[in-house]
Formats: C-alpha cells, sequence, structure tokens
C-alpha cells in the first residue's frame, strides 16, 4: 500500500508533468502530497521572493522553521521507509523521534496549529496498523522483535492518536481539496523559476529510458515482496526521497540544512539497525548538495570511512566496488584539496564546528578533519586483504589484480599532494606503499604493469564513468553544488625501469621515514636488487643497515619481510654463481622446517605443537597474497643443491672427524635418512634428486650428478636458465674433483693433470687452480711437479692414535683458555695477557712450521706466506636469521658493515667482523662471533 | 691507458690548487690532448684569484697577446681587494712581525686575546681579517704567505670550525710547497680533529676522511716514510669504511702500498677480503694482480696484470714519480712495484711446486733464463728460499720442510705449561693479597 505513494512520488520527481498529479489514481496517493506541499507552503509564506532570486548555486540562508521542518520530513521518509519494510523497530523509533520533533516545530512557529506534514506521518501509520493488524498471516511470520514492536506501537499510536482525532479525521476528509488547493502555486514556484537550473541538467543528463525503465521497476514493488528486494533498490528509493526533499528546494538547501543532515547520519553510524550501505549513500548524496568546498570535503571523509565500514569484520575484505568507489572518493578529495589550496587536513586538533561553512571566497586556512595518509594505508590493506581472501586461480584474483593501477594513482596522487604542502614525513609513508607494490616485481611483470595502466586507465576512464552513471545515477540528478574538476591525474605513472622508480621513492624514505619505514624500504630495496641479480649491492645494502640485529625486535610483518628479502638474496647469489652466500643465506631459513610459515606462503602443520585458533587466525592474516610468492620448490632446489655442494667435499675431506665440521645440518640429516632407506626409487621430490646427486657425487660422477639436479622442473623459473646451469656444472665439476682429490689421494703417489682435466672435463688453468687451491690452503699434502704437470702427494695420513692425540691437545687448549677466561672474570680484566686464541688446526701447521722446523729459511718462508682460508667458508655465516629463531647465528666474515654514500641511511659504522681471519671450517653456526665495533 | 687514469675521481675530492700538479703531470704523460688540459687549468683558475697564471694559460692555449675583458677587469678586483684585506689585518700583521711583542704571548689563548685587545688594539675583526687575508693569499698562489698566516691565525682563533678550516688551508699550503714533514705533521692534527670532532652529521665525517686521504696521497707517496704511513691510515677501520663506502679507486694506493711494503703481512689478508668484496666497485690491474695470485692462483693472469700494472704506475700522478739522477729519470716506485710483484708470485709459486723449470720460471717472472737464474741464486743465498738448482734439467726443485707429527704436537703443548703456570701465579697472587690485608 504504502509503496504506492512512492511509486507515484518517484514519478513525481523524475520526469513528470503537473497533469500526472492533476488526475490521480488511487485514493490513497494524494497523501503523499500534501507533505511536500505543505513544506512548501510554508516556505513560500516566509521568503515569498526566495523563487525569484535563488538560482540554486547562491548560498541560501534558512531559517531556523525550515530546518525543523526538513527534520521532519525527513522523519516521515524514515517512517515510509520503515513500512515498506514491515519493519516495525525502526518504526518505533522514527515515531518518538517525529514526537520530539513535532515539539521543536511548534515552539518555532509559535502556533497551535498541529503541522499537516505530522497528521499525514500518523495518517500513514495508522492505515499501516489497521493493515498489519488485519493480515494475521503476516503478524505470524514477524520475528520476535518486530512483533514485540508492533505490539507496543500499536498502544503508542493508540494513545497518541487520540490527542489529534479531529484533526486526522479533518485530515483524512479533505486531502484532496488541500492538495489541490496549493499544487497551483508550488507548481508555478518549482518549474517556473527552477526549471533551468535543477530540472534542466537532470533531464539532460538522464537518458529517458533509464528512468523509464526505473519507474517501470519500482512501479512493479508491491507491499507484498518488498522484503525481497534488493538493498540497493530499497537505497535508491530512500536516496531518492532525499533527494527529492532536497530537489524540490534547491535554493533552500543551506550549510545548516546539510550540515544538521550531516550530523544526523553521523550519530547514527555504528548503531544497531543503521544500514552500512545505507550509510554510505546518504553521505554521497549529501556531497552533492554540500554548499562549501570544506563542506564536500568534510562529508567526502565521512563517505570514505563509512566506506570503510561496511566491511566490519577482521578476516573478510570490502567489497570490490565499494573499494573501487572509495577511490574515485579518495580522488576527489584531493581534487578539492587541489582546487583549493587554502584547506587543510588535519586529524590532531578539534576542530570549530563551523569551520566548514567558510565559503570559495575565504582566503584563510580551512581546517578539516581527516587523516590521507591513514585513509590511504586502509584502501591498501584492503586491496591486500581482498588478495589474501580471493582463491588465486580464478579469474576473479586476475581481475582483482587488474585494479592496482587504480592504487598507484591515487597513492601518487596523494604523494605528490602531501609533497606541495610540505608534509613529507607522511608523503614518505605514501611512497612506501607504492615501494611494497612494486619491490617484488620482476621486470617482466613491472613491464607488463606498466602497460596495463596505460591500457586500462583509458578503457577504465570510460568504463567507470559509465559505470558511474549506472550506480549513482540518481544521485546525479543534481548537479552538485560544489563542482570539482579533476585536477589530479587519473593516471598512474611509471618510468621505464622499475630501478628508477624504486630509487625515487626509496630515497624519500631514508631521507624523511621513521625508523619502521626505513626498515621496510630498505628491505623491499634489498629485494629488488637481488630480483636483478645485483648481488653485491643488496649485499652491501643488508649489511649497511644493521638490519640482522635489530629486525628481532620488529613487528611480524617486517620480519617476514626480511625473511623474503633474505631468500630472495639467497636466490640472487645463486644464480650469480656464489654458492656458498646462497647457502648462508637460505640455511637458517631451513633450518627449523617452517619455511612456509616464515616466509607466510601457507600455513605449516606441526606435529607437536598445537596452534590455538587465536594464533592461527593471525597467522591467516599474515599471508602473502599469491602473486608475491617466491616459488618454495626453487627456493628448496637452491638450498640443498647449495648444500650439497658445499658439504659433498667437506664430508670426504673430513671422514675421520665428520662430527665436527658440518655445514649444513638440515642437509646431512637428509642425507642420513635417505641412506636408511634399504630401497630408493627414482626420484621424485626436490629432496630425493639431491639425494641422489649427492650419492653418484659422492662417487665423483659429476655428469650424472648434474643430470640428475638439472632434470628438476623448478629450474624453468629461473631467470637465465641456462647460464645458471651452466655455472651450476662448473661448480659440480669443481667439487666433484675436489671431492675426488679429497677421498683418493691416499691412494695415488702422484697424478697427471692431464688425466684430471680428462676425468673432469675441466680447462687446464682450472684444474690447476683448484689443485692449487687446496694446496695453499693445506687441504691437500701435495705439490706441483711444474716439468711433467704431476701432482705429487706426499701421504700425512695421520694414524688413529695420531689423530686423537691432537684432538686431546685442541682440547686440553681450549680447556686451558676457559681456565683463564673463567680467571679473567674472577680476577677482573686484564690480569692475564691472553694469547690470541689458535682458531684452527690450519694454524698449528703454520705454527709448527715457523716454530718447529728448525731452519729458519724455511720457517720464513710459511712465514711470509699466506694461508688463506677456502675461500667463502669464512661468511659462511651469513646470518639469514630467520625470526623466532633464537639460534646464535654467526653474522660471519660478512660482518662488514658499511656507511652509505648517497641515500645515508643509518649512521656510517663499519663493524670489521671478528671473524674475517678465522679458519676454513670454523664452527660458524654454534660460535658466536664477537663483533668488534667501531662506530664511526 | 686512459682508461685507468684516476684523475677524475680524485679531482673532486681535492682543493683546486691540488688539482694542478694533476694537470701538470698529465700534461706531461700526453694522455689526453693538451688543449683539453689548457682548457681545464683555465676552468680551475676562473674562481682562484690567480688571474696572472690564467692569462698565460689563456695566451698559449688560444695562441694569442690578446686577453679576455673579463679577465682583466677580475684582475683589477683581485688586487683591491688584496689591497683591502691587507689593511684590515695590517695592525695584527705588523705585530706579528714584531719579534719583541711576539715574545710576549703565552700558550692561554685567551691572555693572549686579552694582551692583544688592551695593549695593541687589535680586537676580534682584525683576527678574521688576518683569516681573510690568508685565505686569500692562498687562492692567489702565495702559498708560503698563507701558510704563515693560518698557522698564526690558528694561534689566536677562538672559533673552531674556522681554526679547522685554517687548518686544511696549511696542509694544502705546505703540499703545494712540498714541505712534506710539515704537511705530515699538519695532516696527523687534522686526522685527530676530524676523528675527536662532533659532526652533525656522521656523512659529513665520512667526507672529511675521504678528502683527508686524498690530501694524503700527496704526502705519502712523497714523505720517505710514506708507504708505512699510508696503511697505518687507510687501513684504519674508520678509514677502510670510508674508501669503501665513498671512494673506493683509493684502493690502488693501499694495494700498492701493500705490494712495495713487505712488513705489513698480518693486514694484508684482510686486505685481499676488502678487494675481493669491493670488485664490483673497483677494480684496476693492480688489485686484479692480487687477486690472481692470492685468490684464483692464475699464475699466467697474474703475469699479463703485472705488466699492465707498469703502465698504471707510470701513468699516475702519485704513484709515478720520477726522480732525475744525472741525466736519465726513473720511477723508483715502479722498480720497487715490480720486484715486489715478482717476488709476490714467486713466493706462492714456489709454495705449490716441487719442481719448477727454469726456462718457466724465466718467463713467469719477466725475466730472461740468465736472469732469472741469478735471481734465485740469490735468494738461495740469501737464505730466503729452501731451494737447489739442478742445472743438468734446469730446474729449481724446492725442499719442503713438512714438520714431523710429533713435533707438531709437542708445539701445541708446548704454550700450555706455561699458561697454566701463570695462571696458578696469578691466583695465588689474588688468594694472598685479601690475606694480607
Amino acid at each position: 500500500m504504502a509503496s504506492r505513494f512512492w511509486t507515484q512520488g518517484n514519478s513525481d520527481s523524475d520526469d513528470d508533468e503537473p497533469t500526472d498529479i492533476d488526475e490521480p489514481s488511487s485514493d490513497t496517493e494524494p497523501v503523499d502530497e500534501p507533505t511536500n506541499n505543505t513544506a512548501n507552503r510554508y516556505i513560500a509564506g516566509i521568503h515569498p521572493d526566495d523563487s525569484d532570486d535563488d538560482d540554486g548555486q547562491k548560498r541560501v540562508v534558512k531559517s531556523a522553521k525550515d530546518k525543523r521542518f526538513d527534520e521532519m520530513a525527513s522523519t516521515v521518509d524514515q517512517i515510509k521507509n520503515a513500512i515498506k519494510i514491515n519493519d516495525w523497530v525502526s518504526l518505533q523509533e522514527t515515531f518518538d523521534k517525529i514526537n520530539k520533533q513535532l515539539d521543536k516545530v511548534m515552539r518555532v512557529i509559535e502556533s497551535q496549529k498541529i503541522p499537516n506534514l505530522y497528521i499525514k506521518a500518523l495518517v500513514m501509520l495508522e492505515d499501516f496498523l489497521a493493515q498489519a493488524s488485519s493480515n494475521k498471516d503476516a503478524k505470524k511470520k514477524m520475528s520476535p522483535t518486530n512483533a514485540k514492536a508492533f505490539n507496543s506501537m500499536k498502544q503508542k499510536l493508540k494513545k497518541n492518536n487520540k490527542q489529534y482525532e479531529d484533526l486526522i479525521i479533518k485530515f483524512r476528509e479533505t486531502p484532496q481539496s488541500e492538495e489541490e488547493k496549493f499544487e497551483d502555486d508550488e507548481d508555478s514556484d518549482q518549474y517556473g523559476s527552477d526549471d533551468d537550473e535543477i530540472i534542466e541538467p537532470d533531464q539532460l543528463k538522464k537518458p529517458e529510458p533509464v528512468s523509464d525503465s526505473e519507474t517501470s521497476e519500482l512501479g512493479n514493488d508491491r507491499p507484498g515482496d518488498d522484503d525481497d528486494a534488493p538493498w540497493d533498490q530499497k537505497l535508491r528509493k530512500k536516496d531518492r526521497l532525499l533527494e527529492k526533499m532536497f530537489m524540490k528546494k534547491p535554493s533552500e538547501i543551506t550549510w545548516d540544512t546539510v550540515n544538521n543532515k550531516f550530523k544526523e547520519i553521523l550519530e547514527a553510524r555504528g548503531r544497531k539497525g543503521t544500514g552500512r550501505f545505507e550509510q554510505v549513500e546518504q553521505f554521497t548524496f549529501l556531497t552533492k548538495v554540500a554548499k562549501t568546498p570544506a563542506q564536500k570535503l568534510q562529508i567526502l571523509f565521512s563517505v570514505v570511512s563509512a566506506q570503510f565500514d561496511v566491511n566490519p569484520g577482521l578476516s573478510g575484505h570490502m567489497p570490490i566496488n565499494v573499494w573501487k568507489k572509495c577511490v574515485q572518493n579518495m580522488l576527489v578529495i584531493l581534487d578539492i584539496l587541489v582546487q583549493h589550496p587554502n584547506i587543510k587536513v588535519d586529524d590532531s586538533v578539534e576542530l570549530d564546528e563551523n569551520e566548514s561553512k567558510k565559503g570559495d571566497d575565504y582566503d584563510g586556512p580551512i581546517h578539516v578533519w581527516g587523516n590521507l595518509v591513514a585513509f590511504l594505508e586502509k584502501i591498501d590493506a584492503e586491496f591486500f586483504k581482498s588478495l589474501q581472501c580471493i582463491d588465486p586461480h580464478t579469474r576473479e584474483y586476475v581481475e582483482r589484480l587488474r585494479d592496482e593501477p587504480l592504487f598507484v594513482v591515487l597513492a601518487q596522487n596523494v604523494q605528490e599532494y602531501l609533497e606541495s604542502i610540505g608534509d613529507f614525513k607522511a608523503s614518505s609513508k605514501v611512497a612506501l606503499k607504492r615501494v611494497e607494490l612494486i619491490y617484488y616485481k620482476p621486470h617482466e611483470v613491472y613491464e607488463a604493469t606498466r602497460k596495463l595502466a596505460e591500457l586500462t586507465v583509458d578503457g577504465d576512464n570510460g568504463e567507470e564513468v559509465s559505470e558511474e552513471s549506472k550506480g549513482f545515477v540518481d544521485t546525479r540528478i543534481i548537479a552538485p553544488f560544489v563542482v570539482t574538476p579533476e585536477l589530479v591525474a587519473r593516471k598512474p605513472t611509471f618510468p621505464e625501469n622499475s630501478r628508477t622508480l624504486m630509487d625515487v621513492l626509496v630515497s624519500l624514505i631514508y631521507k624523511y621515514g621513521d625508523e619502521r619505514t626505513k626498515a621496510r624500504a630498505m628491505l623491499c630495496d634489498i629485494y629488488h636488487h637481488a630480483l636483478l641479480d645485483e648481488f653485491a649491492v643488496a649485499r652491501d645494502l643488508l649489511l649497511m643497515s644493521h638490519l640482522q640485529e635489530n629486525v628481532h625486535h620488529m613487528d611480524i610483518s617486517t620480519q617476514i619481510l626480511f625473511n623474503r628479502a633474505m631468500s630472495q638474496l639467497g636466490l640472487c647469489a645463486f644464480r650469480v654463481g656464489l654458492v656458498s652466500e646462497a647457502h648462508g643465506c637460505l640455511s637458517e631459513l631451513y633450518s627449523g622446517g617452517r619455511v612456509k610459515e616464515l616466509l607466510a606462503q601457507g600455513v605449516s602443520q606441526n606435529r607437536y605443537h598445537e596452534k590455538t585458533p587465536e594464533q592461527e587466525r593471525l597467522e591467516r592474516r599474515r599471508q602473502m597474497p599469491y602473486h608475491m610468492h617466491i616459488n618454495l620448490e626453487l627456493l628448496e632446489s637452491v638450498h640443498l643443491t647449495s648444500a650439497m655442494l658445499l658439504e659433498v667435499p667437506n664430508m670426504a675431506a673430513n671422514v675421520h672427524d665428520a662430527k665436527r665440521k658440518i655445514i649444513s645440518k638440515n642437509f646431512r640429516r637428509l642425507l642420513e635418512v635417505s641412506e636408511k632407506q634399504t630401497f630408493t626409487g627414482p626420484p621424485e621430490t626436490v629432496r630425493d634428486h639431491v639425494m641422489a646427486a649427492t650419492r653418484v657425487l659422492i662417487n665423483g660422477d659429476f655428469q650424472k650428478a648434474f643430470d640428475i639436479i638439472a632434470s628438476l622442473e623448478v629450474w624453468k623459473f629461473v631467470k637465465n636458465r641456462d647460464t645458471v646451469l651452466e655455472m651450476l656444472k662448473d661448480k659440480i665439476k669443481e667439487e666433484a674433483l675436489r671431492t675426488y682429490l679429497f677421498t683418493f689421494s691416499s691412494s695415488y703417489d702422484s697424478l697427471s693433470v692431464d688425466q684430471l682435466t680428462n676425468f673432469f672435463d675441466l680447462s687446464l688453468p682450472r684444474a690447476h687452480s683448484i689443485v692449487s687451491r687446496m694446496m695453499i690452503n693445506e687441504e691437500l699434502h701435495a705439490s706441483w711437479d711444474q716439468p711433467t704437470g704431476c701432482i705429487i702427494f706426499r701421504n700425512v695420513e695421520l694414524s688413529r692414535v695420531q689423530a686423537l692425540a691432537f684432538q686431546l691437545t685442541e682440547k686440553l687448549s681450549i680447556l686451558a683458555e676457559s681456565n683463564e677466561r673463567a680467571s679473567e672474570a674472577r680476577l677482573g680484566g686484564g690480569g692475564l695477557d691472553l694469547p690470541p686464541r689458535r682458531r684452527d688446526g690450519q694454524d698449528y701447521a703454520a705454527a709448527a712450521a715457523g716454530g718447529g722446523g728448525g731452519t729458519s729459511s724455511g720457517g720464513r718462508w710459511q712465514d711470509l706466506s699466506y694461508s688463506q682460508t677456502r675461500q667463502g667458508s669464512g661468511r659462511a655465516g651469513y646470518g639469514g636469521r630467520a625470526l623466532s629463531f633464537n639460534q646464535a647465528g654467526g653474522s660471519g666474515g660478512y660482518s662488514r658493515g658499511r656507511g652509505m654514500g648517497g641515500g645515508g641511511y643509518q649512521n656510517s659504522s663499519r663493524t670489521q667482523g671478528g671473524s674475517a681471519l678465522r679458519g676454513p671450517h670454523g664452527d660458524v653456526s654454534t660460535r658466536m662471533v664477537s663483533l668488534r665495533g667501531v662506530r664511526a | 691507458m686512459a682508461e685507468y687514469d684516476l684523475t677524475p675521481r680524485i679531482a673532486p675530492n681535492l682543493d683546486r690548487h691540488l688539482v694542478f700538479p694533476l694537470l701538470e703531470f698529465l700534461q706531461e704523460r700526453q694522455l689526453y690532448n693538451d688543449n683539453h688540459i689548457l682548457k681545464a687549468k683555465i676552468d680551475l683558475l676562473n674562481n682562484t684569484n690567480m688571474v696572472d697564471y690564467a692569462m698565460d694559460i689563456h695566451k698559449t692555449l688560444y695562441q694569442t697577446e690578446d686577453v679576455p675583458q673579463d679577465m682583466i677587469e677580475r684582475r683589477a678586483d683581485v688586487v683591491a681587494r688584496l689591497k683591502s684585506l691587507e689593511d684590515a689585518a695590517a695592525p695584527l700583521v705588523a705585530f706579528l712581525q714584531n719579534a719583541s711583542a711576539v715574545q710576549e704571548l703565552k700558550a692561554d689563548k685567551h691572555y693572549n686575546l686579552q694582551l692583544l685587545n688592551d695593549k695593541y688594539q687589535i680586537g676580534p675583526a682584525q683576527i678574521e681579517a688576518l683569516y681573510q687575508y690568508g685565505k686569500f693569499q692562498f687562492e692567489c698562489g702565495n702559498y708560503s704567505g698563507a701558510a704563515d698566516y693560518l698557522y698564526q691565525y690558528r694561534a689566536l682563533c677562538t672559533n673552531s670550525e674556522r681554526s679547522l678550516s685554517a687548518l686544511w688551508g696549511k696542509l694544502a699550503a705546505e703540499v703545494l710547497m712540498q714541505n712534506w714533514d710539515i704537511a705530515l705533521e699538519e695532516l696527523n692534527r687534522l686526522k685527530e680533529m676530524i676523528d675527536s670532532k662532533n659532526f652533525s652529521s656522521p656523512m659529513n665525517q665520512v667526507h672529511s676522511r675521504i678528502w683527508l686521504m686524498h690530501w694524503s696521497l700527496f704526502i705519502f707517496f712523497n714523505h720517505d716514510n710514506g708507504r708505512t704511513l699510508i696503511i697505518d691510515l687507510f687501513n684504519q677501520d674508520k678509514y677502510l669504511n670510508a674508501i669503501q663506502t665513498g671512494a673506493p679507486h683509493l684502493l690502488r694506493y693501499l694495494a700498492t702500498a701493500f705490494i712495495v711494503n713487505k712488513r705489513k703481512r698480518p693486514q694484508f689478508k684482510d686486505f685481499l677480503k676488502v678487494i675481493q668484496q669491493e670488485q664490483h666497485s673497483f677494480k684496476d690491474p693492480i688489485t686484479e694482480f692480487l687477486a690472481c695470485v692470492y685468490v684464483n692462483y692464475d699464475f699466467d693472469g697474474a703475469q699479463k696484470k703485472m705488466r699492465e700494472c707498469e703502465e698504471v704506475i707510470l701513468n699516475d700522478p702519485f704513484l709515478g714519480k720520477r726522480v732525475e739522477e744525472s741525466n736519465f729519470s726513473t720511477v723508483p716506485l715502479r722498480d720497487e712495484f715490480l720486484e715486489n710483484a715478482r717476488l709476490f708470485i714467486f713466493e706462492t709459486y714456489c709454495r705449490i711446486h716441487e719442481r719448477i723449470d727454469m726456462g718457466v720460471l724465466a718467463e713467469k717472472l719477466n725475466l730472461n733464463y740468465e736472469e732469472a737464474e741469478r735471481w734465485i741464486v740469490n735468494l738461495i743465498r740469501g737464505s730466503k728460499l729452501d731451494a737447489k738448482i739442478d742445472s743438468q734439467t734446469g730446474t729449481v726443485i724446492m725442499e719442503h720442510n713438512h714438520p714431523n707429527v710429533y713435533e707438531q704436537l709437542i708445539e701445541h703443548t708446548k704454550a700450555l705449561n706455561s699458561r697454566t703456570y701463570k695462571l696458578v701465579t696469578q691466583i695465588l697472587e689474588h688468594a694472598q693479597a685479601p690475606a694480607a690485608h
């Protein structure tokens, strides 16, 4: 029943001629009209000349009376709405409200006459109540709360209506006449003067068919199917009502009206029963009628935050279309801010309520509450969340990814704006958001994004507009009072090269950002450098930032970022052929078997430790979206392969005391497991492959080992696959040669280098270089016979007793040293002049040669010679500390922090690694390296 | 060979005046077009007050007798300014030239200032004028005058910033006058100030260090003891850090110093690591040579690099310093470098070989057979090398000394005894000390 008003009302406001009204089709219809008329009549009475000079643009000062009436009118609208959806609870509320408003109105107009508007509402309610009571079925269907509200409403209305009995009766008798009486002047009022300003543009903008279809659509709305109607349709109606209210008298819309309405909606926020979408729509409508740019801005901010409210839970994400609108709103906000440089956005001070009253022409600064950066971060978080939630293997995910340019352009604009007002601290935060969108993209992906941004935004703009015209068709009916031209760019600009962009953003952050922002930017920077195969740069950045030491105190998402950067650095090291570095970066990540968790790329199950649901939820929230993942299989292959390359010759060299020098515990364990198997099938997993390769490599069959490793599928994900495999083959050959020499040196007296080159398919200089290095490092007790090109082995294989004796002496010296330390601690430092600790067996030999060798000449040679540690092993403790590991990972040979030149990330301080001189296989992972840090 | 020329990288870290010697050297070596160098000189001079010099160069460059108008104007300008500054500083200068008056000054700065103010009416304004005058003198190329004035200014000034820049000026003046001993003193003084001063930002400090190191190159490669001192300075953590951060090209000089300086072995190992690490940011034949010998054991490569090193040294303004002896000139550093580099190669080579063919050895050492044999014989005689020459087969046979296992064991445990003994004494002492109380 009630909705029939509606239908009619709509067609009125939409495209109607007065004739429509002249021929009332149903008996209830006219009831609608008086409302507006009454209101208008009053207004007309008070401002007789308004209609002449107002042109919709000028600000109109409204009287308190008008305001009251407006309020009441909107309440009546709410009642109608509630009636339509059979919502007694809100009906009850609005009923109370209208009673209160009535008091106010009475006070204002200082007369005894009850406004027709109110009476009309009562009539409406009465009708609806009667209808509802008679309809038993509907009554039964009501929810308990609704039914309760219905009953109490019935009581209240009865009581209330008694007071106005006469008026109601009178009203019921003469709705028609009253209607008609005012119809004429209203018409002239409205169309005579306002036509040009308001109606025309609408009609231009809004194509006829749309309105037609909508009218018919709405016309079909019968009370019966009201409940089933989609919410947005209802909203639209509701909105339209609001709009109608404003539209009928655009001249009367004052700053106060809007402000009051604004506050009213704002108050409803968060309250029970307030539709979130509805609120957004209400606010959106208000932006159209805002009188000053500042007010529009203020309302827009509320729109955005209302849009954030749409999705209340932490787990879900904001609907995508809302997200898009939100971005558009933010862009409009920026437009306003750019257009009116005197408007300042601030969230720190309590602001004067009337601040936004100051209009266009006001010169001084206007403060508006809001926080651009917080909004931007929220939008980013929502984008991130949506990607987390959407199944990555669907089209939806790809579609969602395509929205990235939207955000990029927003971030870019916000950053530009913040920079233009000189707020670099905030702009560095925005820059970080942008960095976080780029850093993980390899060049190809970046190119694609760039192209997409160029393409889609063109297409998108059109699409956007059409979408908007669909979505906001009704809100566009009146031209916004404050017209905001699109000032800021709607299209992101990407430089040719992702590196250039990174450099610009990152140096801005280093200059102005706070600690966390800087640390994150640094990690992204490292990641990105590693992605581009610039290992040295990435490594230097990592070391000079001292992030390894500090990362444990940072928040978890930064730690995850750190782990990601470390793994990427490891992959990078592997690609450029630095095997031990790669292993150093990755080993700690793998030492706990929780890689997935550490990289936030999936939840790992732990057998021994059940997670609480709370923990699990937290973990889920930290997950990386799929497109940012690092390929775990590749990571594992790289880790195990480099472990194999290091560990196989190491095992061969230390057959006797295998316990002591373990480079990769993880690898050893896997090897043990695989050796225990009674039957080994063909390799399937990455692990199987590497183990199979290890077995053949131990026997010196480099070709087969390489074949097995190369048969892994994952290598296809490596950028320059062929060169990497070439490098890998080379490394395998080298390690095979070393393993061979370690294993079989005792069986030979001399060995021709030609034979070696044949065995291992190595070039002569390469083989020579490898063997020479082994000799210098005393790994191989042999020397070259240059004229014949042979290696002459000196078998100084220790007997078991001798080996044990050496171990004993070593332990003795450790004992002596710990004694000294103990006494030093007791007696106070400096008491003892400690001899420098001998770190490895190798020094013994040199010292023995120097001191005990007897002949001075021999000693001098030895002394002069530089016993070089095996390259790279000193830096094995790369310190890839993964979060939540408390292992004292040595920040080994690389512990050389560097002060930074251009960027100046941190105080330049350099710590010379105390471990730089450490012996070849110093047990890196167990011993803490005391850094003698030298602060600059 | 211009590709290894470091002048473009060094020059930005020098004072304008200090660049002249470098340009002179380049002109001499004919690495670049003469006219380019002359133009560069004029550019340099444009911001100094050595207008006469600029005019001369202009004449030679364009082969004319005309001089641009602005130079003439500038000259008049400079002369006028010199005059006014001279006047301003005159009272103080007069005082300082009066030996008996200067006697009155004491070590106490405040007392001196008070004295000057009371007795001679010389206030801060005059002292400031002295600084300006000294600076102006320097810019005019009158280094000795500048050095004197700045020295005296430093004795009187209270502003530490000013004092620091006066010290820089003094150092530059001494370097340009080639007073290496005094320059070295100033250098050390400056170094202390830089290390102890609180800089507004660490960046500034690093920059000061980089400057200091660049300026010191003049001194170290001219001073007798410079090659040891350069290692002492550059190899300090703070300075090495600064090199790696801002001026990796300085590694060349440090590397050279290490090669010609045999005594610095322990630090050498660390330094090799630095070189490896910095491979990506700086690399020249000298550092590559070290990498070949000590990292890759690529002796052929090392030999090739050695030849390139020679070129580099000859074309480097600091390393390639010539000494004129009667009528032929030598580059002492080159000879020394080559000798040591050869020794480096040989040393490493011998360590891993049992038997070496003399011919091959001679080739590797860039010597002919006879020379090589003589060289080796000398080494053996000087008991630097434990080897014998087998002249029948033409080989050198190394006599490697491999310590007996038992000797090694004894060596290990030897120190334990004394250490334990020492420990015991200490504990006893400690125990007795409280007892005595």
